[in-house]
């Protein structure tokens, strides 16, 4: 027993321990892809093709099969005979070679929307997923709820409007919200108005509008706008984008000449002896986070003030209806404050 | 009738709710706080508005400040847990004196005098009794120092300061602040460590709280690294250096522990965790005088005897487990020794042995009942003198005869510090794996905290074994 | 401390101090039903004790309450029933101390609500206050921490509070133990009756969603006549509380 080799079993470790990496990476490993590959079977090409074109014609663009099975993330033979199906069962049908949703396939594209959307809701609300992981997970869920579930799960998040990217949710009987709004670029410059919807696609631009901390239901005011970059100011800081990310968040213009003040500020920008009346919380905060800090008193018209600032950065008390509260920072940027 | 009535109102609501759209929440607290101020501005008059009060203030600056805020809590918390482990030494003794020297060998005189059959005396007296009298004399000292003193910091109002200062690190593995106090909780005890836990009323950070509040080196293992560290570890460095270089050892294991807790908490908050919801908020209360009897009072019922009496639940049958292995047979050998023998292979490769992996076995109701095991079964299987005869656990007064029967086990520095390191790295004890299966009522989250601690801590044993091995 | 007696209810007939008996954990047959509510940290689980004689741990520090602890007292030969509810900011949201506290207040019924306030930071407070006044109509406020609020120069004008929430008001300091028997005192007298509250309503609602819930009111109305607490029902169905819902169906409020 003693004249086993360290090395050798040293090398079985890393082996076996590099194998389950291969296997259960997030993500990209084997086990995931094998399960993905296994699910997507004829309902999922289905669905996807249906909320395709039923966003296609949402959007007043027309699309032939070539477009569509670019968009398609699945292999060509199974989409064409998914669509050989489709039109069979009279959920799309083809005008000239342009493919055109049914009315029955329009009910069915807006089931699978819905769905969709309230499956976001959902992990906004409910759950602790990143936003990032939205919409991915609602992908998936979206063709394993039964329409009774969607009605409970709708039921349970209080029937919303909403999803957290600001797009309508169907009603069950395909009733939606208007979203007010023109594309940012499209602003003039001096334009107040707020952000009413965050395109969630492509992925790239989503993620870079994520890492600029804005947020929906912000007040804006256009600043500069031309064919290179549009700033504009938000929450008492300012925001550089490039049309083409710009394009993807919706303002509704505000008319009325409100004032868009100009001291609105985020609490974490709050500093020791400053005080300021609360103005609100931003849609950013959402579910359990949100009802708390309304519960804590964060409010309209609240007073608040600094009470201890931390030694290491984060999370500083802050003084409200006579307590000491602890908030962390990106807490803290999500409640609007005027300061005094 | 009445059914469609209802269901109608249902409709209704649900109509109604779409109209007045998502801000309904927020509208009818902020309507709430509204008429709280308008209640409040007729009925309260307070000369110095909307400030605390200023002694509040006063420590709040100081124990919260950039220079002396953690030298403080250090100092605080050091001192509560050097008062435990050394204060807890002479009850500790005085108690092992009693039960084990004692009133065991008059328990023993006293079966034989009403001619007991040796079996029943054995499994009752040397099996179920001597591991309740170990667990007893090893855990009640530190937790009755231990918690009256950290109920006190917390009834005054401290210890949200110490969550307050701490967060950042913490948030850092995606944990609350307040875990800094389960965690040190989990010093006295893991199972108490996960009751207090409710404090933290996210659900995500207090899964990891509970969790990784195993990693917090409790009182029942303390000993063992103490007596491990002080025989080995003390032995390869001169000898004016000796009680330094173990008292290291013993702290680098404790800080070694707070390093996994924040790697294991940032790894579950970013995999299995990441869809729990997570909120933060901390109040810091006004500080109020405890009142000292009271608490000590309060600590002792709720914390100390509670725990204590749950250890004594589970250990009492692992005395008549152990006790049966190593009295029952299988062909010529004893269940004990088959046991060891089957697993002494699988030992070596993590450089521990056998006997240390069937002692963290029988033993999972206690950590305080490791060492006495290891060396009963110790002296079993190697056939030396000493001891106190099959299947009865016992421990030496003298560290040096002690380390005497392991190195006649084969023990080596090697098998010393992985016996160190996977007192740290293992399985949580019973009491403290009931407690989390009562806390979060999950089958799955109890066995994720069960086993992954013994997975960890075969790893780490594994790869520290095989670099000693090519190395030396 | 001379603001211990200043109770708000003057018709209180004099504490018998002979008719108390604390009775510990023994809750076996009793009379009425007391709830225990508060948020966090107003020294609640102080007055549970002070009630009961039992020594429930009560740390500095929110949220230490967590299951609903019970124990009994028994005056003027009535015996009372004490439940500690978890201390909770408010009853509106999801997570499990609220529920466990908006439960037991809604299906519970008890025959009297004592909500504890720390009387330094009374707005705070109110936020939770009112809501259970809508829930029930048997509730009292009790004013604890005066001592702190005494040193704090925080003065409240106990009778005008009394008024303005419709309930009475006792100031205390159950540390000290002062203000308990006038507690006791006026328990006893909501729950034989002799004392009938009126409980403030939430006024500054916005005009929309006023409107919705005096819709849903009436309806709620229509179905069960003589409920008390119809517009929290209409809040929480507007809410789309499942508990709410479920409980309609199967009518549990009748």
């Amino acid at each position: 027993m003693n004249n086993y080799n360290p090395i050798s079993a040293l090398v079985i470790f890393f082996i076996i321990v590099g194998l389950l990496y291969v296997f259960f990476r997030p993500v990209k490993g084997w086990f995931w892809l094998l399960k993905k590959n296994f699910r997507s079977n004829e309902k999922v090409i289905i669905e996807d093709v249906l909320k395709q074109l039923y966003h296609f014609e949402y959007s007043e663009n027309k699309v032939d099969m070539k477009t569509l099975v670019q968009v398609l993330d699945f292999n060509n033979g199974r989409i064409v005979e998914a669509i050989k199906k489709m039109t069979i069962n009279d959920l799309i049908y083809f005008e000239s070679d342009i493919l055109k949703l049914t009315e029955k396939g329009r009910d069915y594209a807006l089931r699978i929307v819905r769905v969709h959307r309230l499956w976001e809701r959902y992990l906004a609300d409910k759950t602790g997923f990143h936003k990032n992981e939205w919409h991915d997970r609602a992908e998936s869920m979206e063709h394993k709820l039964s329409h009774d579930d969607a009605e409970e799960l709708s039921a349970q998040l209080g029937n919303p409007k909403f999803d957290p990217h600001g797009d309508p949710i169907p009603t069950r009987t395909g009733k939606m919200a208007q979203v007010n709004g023109v594309e940012l670029p499209r602003l003039a410059v001096g334009a107040v108005g707020r952000i009413t919807h965050i395109e969630d696609e492509p992925d790239i631009i989503y993620k870079q509008i994520l890492a600029e901390n804005i947020h929906i239901g912000s007040l804006l005011k256009v600043i500069e706008n031309n064919s290179t970059r549009i700033v504009f100011r938000s929450e008492g800081e300012e925001f550089k984008l490039a049309p083409i990310v710009a394009a993807n968040l919706t303002v509704a213009v505000i008319e009325k000449e409100i004032v868009i003040e100009d001291n609105i500020a985020r609490l974490s920008s709050l500093t020791e002896h400053e005080t300021a009346k609360i103005i609100g919380i931003s849609r950013e905060s959402r579910g359990e986070s949100r009802r708390r800090l309304l519960d804590l008193g964060f409010v309209k018209g609240s007073t608040v003030s600094i009470d201890l600032v931390n030694p290491l950065g984060q999370p500083n008390a802050y003084l409200i209806k006579g307590t000491s509260i602890a908030l962390r920072n990106d807490q803290a940027a999500k409640i609007l404050i005027k300061k005094d | 009738m009445k059914e469609n009535n209802i269901e109608n109102i249902i409709e209704l609501s649900n109509e109604l709710r779409w109209q007045i759209g998502d801000e309904f929440h927020d509208n009818l607290t902020e309507g709430i706080y509204a008429d709280a101020a308008d209640i409040v501005k007729d009925t309260v008059k307070t000369s110095d508005s909307e400030k605390r009060f200023r002694l509040d203030a006063k420590i709040d600056k100081i124990v919260t400040s950039k220079y002396f805020g953690f030298p403080i809590m250090f100092l605080i918390l050091g001192t509560v847990l050097w008062l435990t482990i050394i204060g807890a030494n002479y009850p500790s003794s005085l108690l092992a004196t009693l039960f084990l020297d004692t009133i065991h060998p008059l328990l023993q005189s006293g079966a034989e005098s009403i001619n007991m059959p040796w079996w029943l005396a054995g499994f009752l007296i040397d099996g179920v009794y001597l591991a309740v009298a170990w667990v007893i004399a090893v855990m009640l000292p530190p937790m009755a120092i231990f918690f009256p003193m950290f109920t006190l910091l917390e009834d005054f109002g401290y210890l949200p300061r110490v969550a307050f200062n701490l967060d950042a690190l913490f948030n850092k593995s995606g944990a609350h602040g307040k875990q800094a106090l389960t965690m040190s909780m989990g010093f006295g005890c893991n199972a108490a460590g996960v009751v207090a836990t409710r404090i933290i009323d996210s659900p995500r950070e207090r899964l990891i709280a509970i969790i990784t509040n195993n990693f917090s080196l409790c009182n029942g293992r303390w000993p063992t690294q103490i007596l491990i560290a002080t025989i080995f570890i003390g032995a390869v460095v001169p000898e004016s250096m000796s009680s330094f270089a173990s008292l290291l050892a013993v702290i680098g294991i404790a800080v070694l522990g707070m390093a996994f807790m924040f790697g294991v908490s940032w790894a579950l908050s970013k995999t299995v965790l990441k869809g729990e919801v997570s909120t933060f908020n901390l109040e810091l209360p006004p500080y109020r005088p405890p009142r000292f009897w009271k608490t000590i009072y309060t600590s002792l019922i709720d914390r100390t005897l509670i725990v204590l009496w749950r250890a004594i639940v589970f250990a009492a049958p692992a005395g008549a487990v152990i006790w049966l292995i190593s009295n029952l047979h299988i062909g010529d050998e004893t269940i004990a020794a088959w046991l060891i023998n089957s697993m002494d292979g699988f030992g070596f490769l993590i450089g521990l042995n056998g006997v240390i992996l069937l002692a963290y076995i029988v033993a999972i109701p206690a950590n305080e009942i490791v060492i006495p095991t290891i060396l009963m079964l110790t002296v079993m299987v190697t056939g030396i003198g000493g001891g106190a005869g099959a299947g009865v656990m016992f421990e030496l007064d003298s560290i040096n005869a002690t380390g005497d029967i392991l190195k006649a086990g084969g023990w080596t520095l090697l098998t010393a510090i992985n016996l160190m390191l996977f007192s740290l790295l293992h399985n949580p004890c019973s009491t403290t794996i009931y407690t989390i299966y009562k806390e979060t009522n999950s089958a799955k989250w109890t066995a994720v905290a069960s086993i992954m601690p013994v997975i960890l801590g075969f790893i780490v044993c594994f790869l520290v074994a095989q670099f000693w091995r090519l190395i030396f | 401390m001379e603001t211990k007696v200043n109770t708000a209810c003057e018709t209180c007939s004099h504490f018998n101090k002979e008719g108390l008996k604390k009775l510990g954990i023994q809750t076996d047959n009793f009379d009425f039903v007391v709830a225990l509510a508060g948020n966090p940290n107003t020294g609640k689980s102080t007055v549970f004790n002070a009630l009961t004689g039992l020594r429930q741990h009560t740390g500095n520090w929110p949220g230490k309450t967590v299951m609903r602890a019970e124990g009994g007292f028994e005056y003027n030969t009535d015996k009372y029933k004490l439940v500690d509810l978890p201390g909770t900011y408010s009853l509106l949201s999801t997570s499990e101390d609220e529920a466990t506290a908006r439960d037991f207040i809604l299906f519970g019924k008890p025959d009297v609500t004592i909500i504890v306030v720390d009387a330094n930071r009374l707005e705070r407070n109110l936020n939770l206050v009112l809501q259970i006044l809508e829930i029930t109509d048997k509730a009292v406020l009790c004013l604890n921490l005066m001592d702190e609020a005494k040193r704090n120069k925080v003065e409240i004008d106990v009778r005008t509070l009394s008024k303005d929430l419709g309930i009475p008001v006792v100031p205390a300091s159950a540390r000290f133990n002062q203000g308990i028997p006038e507690l006791i005192q006026t328990v006893s007298e909501i729950a034989s009756g002799q004392i009938v509250c009126k409980p403030h309503r939430i006024k500054n609602v916005p005009e929309n969603i006023e409107k919705a819930v005096k819709t849903l009111t009436a309806e709620i109305e229509k179905e069960f006549p003589n409920i008390p607490n119809s517009r929290w029902i209409a809040f929480r169905l507007l809410e789309g509380d499942k508990e709410i819902i479920k409980a309609l169906k199967s009518g549990e409020f009748v």
